[in-house]
């Protein structure tokens, strides 16, 4: 306590050595001190579990990234770097970054033009709160069971989606997970049709909040719909895309439930994206020190696009209307 | 260029009405104010004529074509909104010339005008910032200039410089009268400043809660208004209103006050029209600069009165009296010397009167 009081006092002076004007500027000041260290005292248990739960299996992994770990069959040895060494020859490991990438790139052009439009459609509609209650179904299946229930549309025998696919002369005899050149589409358009409604549901919560005078400022100005799309809607948009993708992208290099149920990776590796791959040494082969030098590469891949995200879509002014005030 | 004409327009909002069975002719290159407090359906009566907002009902006519459903883009009018409505990723320069780089104009022209505009309304300086960092006066003008760029055949001005300070406001009055002069194009000026709309409009219709009151030039809706209300509304200080009856003695028509009592005049009886008996209560109705005050009683101030306070307004003195517990205010010369609770003497200047029924605010002089 005591020490806290000179270290207030301490700042105290500060802000008078550097000009304050207000007069009680030293109680409030003092009060700052103090109540930030308070809530910092506060939340100090929370910091700790977190840190327990957050941090400790950080660092574990880059441990075992270090070792050869053999599931307590043996001593962890340190292996001079060979965990990460020999990612630079794994080519499995290459081809599953680049179908990971292609694979994302895929979900995400898709989920966000469709959700955009359909969200566009229904803000529109007198019976928005029916039909997004009814488009958010996808989202609410655990995805197990989206792959399962396509797993059984896809089938080549009973699957209806098959059939229909079949009778139109699309797709052959094969289902279109058994062939490598056709197996990607098939988990991508899972991916689309459990995932869009997300999209749908934070566009259209951005939408409410794109200003109207804006809009109409615009069509005064002699915009049409899909001018004003791209000149207001858009832009007040960006925040809320943002979310989506970095919510979406993350989701990608995690979620590989529906992809080990519909392929497991296969046909000849051709949806083998990199977590499935990480799944196979992992927990397949229980190599777990090159599984954790996987993770840690996912682990930065994700950081980095994050934060290319973030730059790319922040804007230097807010997007709030700008009305009122002086 | 065009010419408007609103006939017979409704608007509701759910089952509130804010706009009722409005009627107004706007002639090609006029300026016409629609004034009136705020809430009296303004805002509503431009949206629609912006096509922002549905017409419940009735016929809104641009050159005498029906344009109840053109959408805004093909009105060719330029509005100013209330509220700025300035797009907040974009510069200045870049609000200002939004609907020139729709139209395809080429970028020279657009520099032009742009700079142009921005010289006008003093924004040179702040081309390059977004809204965000203007303040509100600024904004205004910003929106203002997104306006004027144009060549519409109609500006909708709502409201345009209610957030200017006082000084660049009377600056941009007349360098919007100016403008609107030079360009001929059509205005309609929405204000609830009843000096702005008397000093920039040809016409001004004045509205009271969604109801068209009176429509005229600014000199017959100063000196004829059509109702006790518009007569209250327009003119600061505000006009007078003494409670007073219209009696008959010795066959002569008498108006009278519990203070005073004059005689009717030939020209006050023709303009009656035989119906006095009908309105005997009334509301005599006197602009402050039409009653005079004198320290001492003479044959042209005869009403008594009690000094209550004084305020002095540059080159005007307002006095406030009580004449037998009825309040009067009165403009004079500053040089007039007064103190609370001296005695005074006022005298109404008859030529100036108005009289308005007292139930239902008509004018009958
Ligand atoms: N979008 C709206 N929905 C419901 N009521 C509205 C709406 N816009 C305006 N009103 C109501 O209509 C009336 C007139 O509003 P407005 O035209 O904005 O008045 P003014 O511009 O003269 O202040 C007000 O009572 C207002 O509350
Ligand atoms: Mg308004």
């Amino acid at each position: 306590m005591k020490d806290q009081l000179t270290e207030a006092f301490v700042s105290t002076k500060a802000i008078f050595r550097d000009g304050g004007l207000v007069i009680d500027a030293p109680a409030g000041a003092r009060n700052a001190a103090l109540s930030n260290r308070f809530y910092f005292y506060l939340m100090m248990p929370a910091i700790i579990v977190l840190a327990a739960i957050t941090l400790y299996p950080f660092f574990w992994l880059i441990y075992m990234s270090l070792h050869t770990v053999d599931l307590g069959l043996a001593d962890d040895t340190w292996n001079n770097l060979k965990n990460w060494t020999r990612l630079g020859r794994d080519r499995k490991f290459q081809e599953g970054w680049w179908l990971l990438l292609k694979y994302s790139s895929l979900c995400m052009f898709f989920e966000v033009t469709l959700g955009v439009m359909i969200a566009l459609i229904l803000n529109r509609s007198r019976y928005e709160k029916i039909l997004v209650t009814i488009f958010l179904m996808p989202m609410m299946m655990a995805p197990v069971i989206a792959g399962l229930v396509w797993y059984y549309m896809y089938n080549s025998t009973f699957g209806w989606y098959h059939w229909l696919m079949q009778s139109l002369g699309i797709l052959g005899d094969k289902s279109i997970l058994g062939s490598s050149s056709t197996a990607m589409i098939g988990i991508v358009m899972v991916d689309i049709w459990q995932w869009t409604p997300l999209i749908i549901l934070i566009v259209l919560a951005g939408l409410k909040r794109v200003p109207r005078d804006q809009l109409e400022a615009n069509m005064v100005d002699g915009a049409g719909d899909i001018r004003n799309f791209f000149q207001v809607t858009l832009p007040n948009l960006y925040p809320f895309l943002l979310i989506a993708i970095l919510l979406r992208f993350m989701d990608n290099f995690r979620f590989i439930d529906a992809i080990l149920v519909l392929t497991g990776g296969g046909p000849a590796n051709s949806t083998k994206i990199l977590p499935t791959y990480l799944f196979d040494v992992s927990f397949s082969f229980f190599k777990l020190g090159r599984g954790a030098a996987i993770a840690l590469t996912l682990l930065a891949v994700t950081i980095v696009l994050g934060m290319i995200l973030v730059r790319v879509f922040e804007r230097p002014s807010s997007t709030r209307s700008n009305s009122g005030g002086t | 260029m065009a010419s408007i004409s609103i006939k017979s327009v409704w608007k509701y909002y759910g089952d509130t009405p804010a706009v009722k069975d409005l009627n107004l002719e706007c002639l090609d290159g006029e300026f016409v104010c629609i004034l009136g407090p705020s809430g009296c359906g303004k805002s509503s009566t431009m949206r629609m004529l912006a096509g922002l907002e549905h017409i419940t009902a009735g016929d809104i006519l641009f050159n005498d074509k029906r344009i109840n459903d053109l959408p805004p883009k093909d009105r060719n009018l330029a509005m100013v909104f209330e509220n700025y409505a300035l797009y907040p990723h974009k510069s200045v320069y870049d609000n200002m010339a939004n609907a020139l780089k729709i139209q395809k104009v080429d970028k020279a022209t657009i520099d032009k005008k742009v700079k142009w505009a921005a010289e006008l309304l003093e924004l040179s300086p702040l081309l390059d910032r977004k809204p965000l960092e203007l303040s509100g006066g600024q904004k205004q003008r910003c929106a203002i200039g997104r306006a004027i760029v144009r060549e519409p055949e109609l500006f909708l001005f709502d409201e345009p410089i209610a957030h200017l300070d006082a000084k660049l406001r009377a600056h941009m009055r007349s360098e919007l009268k100016i403008m609107q002069r030079r360009l001929k194009t059509t205005m309609i000026y929405v204000t609830h400043d009843q000096l702005e709309a008397l000093s920039m409009a040809d016409r001004i219709a004045v509205m009271r809660d969604g109801v068209l009151q009176q429509v005229g030039t600014p000199s017959e809706i100063y000196n004829q208004p059509a109702n006790q209300w518009v007569a209250g509304f327009i003119g600061e200080p505000a006009m007078n209103f003494l409670d007073c009856s219209l009696t008959e003695s010795n066959g002569h028509l008498h108006l009278s006050h519990n203070a005073f009592s004059f005689a009717l005049n030939a020209e006050h009886i023709a303009k009656l029209n035989g119906s006095a008996k009908e309105h005997s209560q009334v509301h005599m109705g006197i602009r402050p600069e039409h009653v005079t005050i004198s320290a001492r009683a003479t044959p042209e101030h005869p009403i008594k009165g009690e000094v209550l306070v004084t305020e002095l307004l540059g080159g005007d003195l307002l006095v406030e009296a009580n004449v037998n517990d009825t309040r009067v205010t009165i403009k004079t010369d500053p040089d007039y010397i007064a103190d609370m609770g001296d005695t005074c003497y006022l005298g109404m200047d008859t030529s100036r009167w108005h009289l308005f029924e007292r139930e239902s605010g008509v004018s009958l002089i």
